[in-house]
């Protein structure tokens, strides 16, 4: 199974990170391999994702989606998960990990601030000390989240260093881990980052993809034909996918964000635009000058907005297991605006990417396709932002 | 025998340790970057790091991601750095390393990128975002071409990981001397020293140590246990406060103090 022992899928992925954190990356394997088979730990996070986040998340029958798009269409509803999203899978499953590892302090990066969130609350429960860096232009458009964050007793970082952004956040919170390790664990947020966050956060992700196979093959009595999923860093999609990768006749496919479109500069689309390098202490896709500087992305949907993506993904692309495709802003806009029509459904604008994308491609599908669309979060979080976007504010 | 190599041993004779100065290519601009590197050599640098800019560069400190953003806006990159060295090659006669991190290597091609050092009088290469177990291509292309990776070493490496680094190594050792990235600290950690000499009892090449260093006290505590002392955002902070005239003197002053 992948990842092989030096953290490599195919040639993406490994550990290219800075000696000093070497041995913290080490110890968290080790750790992570020994505590994440235990039963205390299995028992406790079984538990608290049951009974406090609220799982498993339902796979709803979207009839009325369906019925609009002329096939059978499903959302896994990760958007009913406490705080929201799928974030809160993989946060208690660090902030729990970090803990039985004797650490009293986590550290998280945020965009728009839903791990961040997540982190907090997970940190909140555990009682851990946390802290959360944010690029000084998120601070700034999400308000909403610092404030919650400051509520759920975290302390935010505002980062004024290079585009003030997420990737900027990234660069801050390990710049934090490489001084602080004795005490604090990173808690990254995406199936990206130096060998073994790619994995670590996957497994964590993967109960999304195997509560969907249990409860379609209940519904359905089959697998389905299609997983479809938005990819930023790649979490929710790849919690999707991973558990069905050996089911050949299950197709992958994941909706990066076009922005303004692949013809301009300002999108997010790493794996269709982007080329080979290191970004994150990971081989893998990174949007890059052509001297291998990073660039800087565009997006609607604030989730989706980093010039990276995880090295299991660009495995995914390069053996063909996945397809991906982009979808710009606009489309991403309609996506959020049929799903609350139709189906009194709000998403966040990172999935509604990959609604959108099956409303402009549903002549590619069958009648009686299986389609699976991981609803990653709710849209409560973007409601304002497209208000303002749309004139309405 | 490489030009660092070399370099170590003549002060060794001369019983003296190497003063290791880093500079950001490019900042505050390209040709007053050089104009502080020569006059830097003139005052008794005897190696000297030129920092290739990076947009990300996660070991550094605010100090050199400040100078390496700003040389970035000022239009440097890879290219420029290369006519960079290649004026330098005519100019100074001690030898200069590239630091950088290994994104911007890759995308240029390691072996070009190696190709264009050697013409442009590169001595090595230091990369810290690239670990011993993914470095053995580009040690492969260097070594072929009488060149040097240097490889770092710190006082949380394992004692098992730090026998198969050591093998391998050349040049010298970068042994950073706290947990953290670059940027002046006041003092140094405790368990700093006892890590070095364990360090020097297992080394045979030259060990020199960089990542907090901006004092003379500092630099008197820790030059029995190494063979050379690397200094960056302490300098750099100076060109920023456009006191280019303090540096001169603190390179006297340190150098003095490396005189065994």
């Amino acid at each position: 199974m992948l990842p092989d022992r030096k953290g490599k899928f195919g040639i993406f992925g490994g550990r290219f990170a800075p000696e000093t954190l070497i041995g913290p990356l080490e110890e968290l394997e080790k750790e992570y391999k020994r505590i994440s088979k235990t039963k205390e730990f299995k028992r406790e996070l079984n538990y608290l994702l049951k009974e406090y986040a609220g799982r498993p998340t339902s796979l709803y029958f979207a009839k009325n989606f369906s019925e609009y798009l002329g096939f059978k269409v499903y959302l896994k509803r990760e958007d009913l998960a406490f705080t929201g999203a799928h974030k809160i899978n993989n946060t208690l499953g660090q902030v729990l990990l970090a803990k039985m590892m004797g650490k009293t302090r986590v550290i998280a990066e945020t965009g728009a601030g839903q791990h961040g969130v997540a982190t907090a609350t997970a940190s909140a429960l555990l009682n851990m000390e946390c802290v959360v860096y944010m690029g000084e232009i998120d601070v700034e458009r999400q308000k909403l989240n610092v404030y919650r964050m400051k509520l759920l007793g975290a302390q935010i970082i505002s980062v004024t260093s290079g585009s003030r952004t997420l990737k900027d956040a990234i660069n801050e919170a390990m710049r934090d881990w490489i001084t602080n390790f004795k005490t604090t664990h990173y808690v990254i947020g995406s199936v990206v980052g130096p060998h073994p966050y790619p994995m670590i956060v996957r497994d964590f992700q993967s109960i999304i993809g195997k509560e969907t196979k249990k409860q379609i093959i209940k519904k359905e009595g089959r697998l389905p034909d299609y997983l479809v999923a938005c990819v930023g860093g790649g979490s929710n999609s790849l919690g999707l996918f991973y558990p069905f990768y050996n089911n050949r006749d299950v197709k992958f496919i994941g909706i990066e964000a076009g922005g303004y479109g692949l013809e301009t500069e300002k999108h997010a689309s790493t794996l269709l635009k982007g080329e080979k390098g290191v970004l994150h202490g990971s081989f893998s896709y990174v949007l890059q000058d052509n001297y291998g500087q990073i660039k800087i992305t565009h997006s609607i949907s604030a989730g989706l907005d980093y010039p990276g993506v995880g090295p299991e993904h660009a495995f995914y692309k390069d053996t063909k297991r996945a397809d991906y495709f982009a979808v710009n802003d606009e489309i991403a806009l309609k996506g959020f605006h049929i799903l609350s029509e139709i189906e009194g459904i709000i998403p966040a604008l990172e999935p509604a990417h990959a609604i959108g994308w099956l409303v402009e491609n549903k002549e590619k599908f069958r009648k009686d396709d299986i389609v699976v669309v991981c609803l990653s979060g709710r849209g409560d979080k973007d409601v304002m932002e497209v208000a303002k976007i749309e004139g309405e504010l | 025998m490489t030009k660092i190599e070399k370099k170590f041993k003549e002060l060794e004779k001369k019983k003296e340790k190497a003063l290791i100065l880093y500079f950001t290519a490019g900042f505050p601009s390209f040709y007053e970057s050089i104009e502080i590197i020569k006059k830097s050599v003139e005052k008794g640098a005897d190696i000297i790091e030129i920092g290739v800019p990076f947009s990300d560069p996660i070991a550094d400190g605010p100090i050199i991601q400040y100078t390496s953003s700003k040389a970035l806006e000022n239009g440097i990159n890879t290219d420029e750095c290369f006519k960079l060295a290649k004026i330098l090659k005519n100019e100074i006669n001690i030898p200069y390393l590239f630091m950088t991190y290994f994104n911007p290597v890759y995308r240029y091609g390691i072996t070009r990128f190696v190709e264009r050092c050697v013409e442009c009088g590169v001595s090595g290469l230091i990369i810290p975002d690239l670990p011993f177990e993914e470095s053995y291509e580009i040690r492969k292309i260097l070594k072929e071409r009488n060149m040097n990776l240097i490889n770092f070493l710190t006082p949380f490496t394992s004692e098992k990981r730090m026998r198969k680094i050591i093998r391998n190594a050349k040049g010298f050792i970068y042994f950073i001397s706290i947990a953290g990235v670059t940027g002046p600290r006041k003092d140094l950690e405790e368990d700093t020293l006892t890590i070095l000499k364990k360090i020097k009892s297992m080394v045979k090449i030259p060990v020199a140590a960089g990542f907090g260093i901006s004092n003379v006290n500092q630099i008197n505590k820790i030059k029995k246990y190494v063979d050379g002392i690397i200094i960056g955002s302490f300098i750099l902070q100076k060109i920023i406060d456009k006191k280019i005239e303090e540096i001169e003197e603190l390179i006297v002053e340190f150098k003095k103090e490396l005189k065994v």
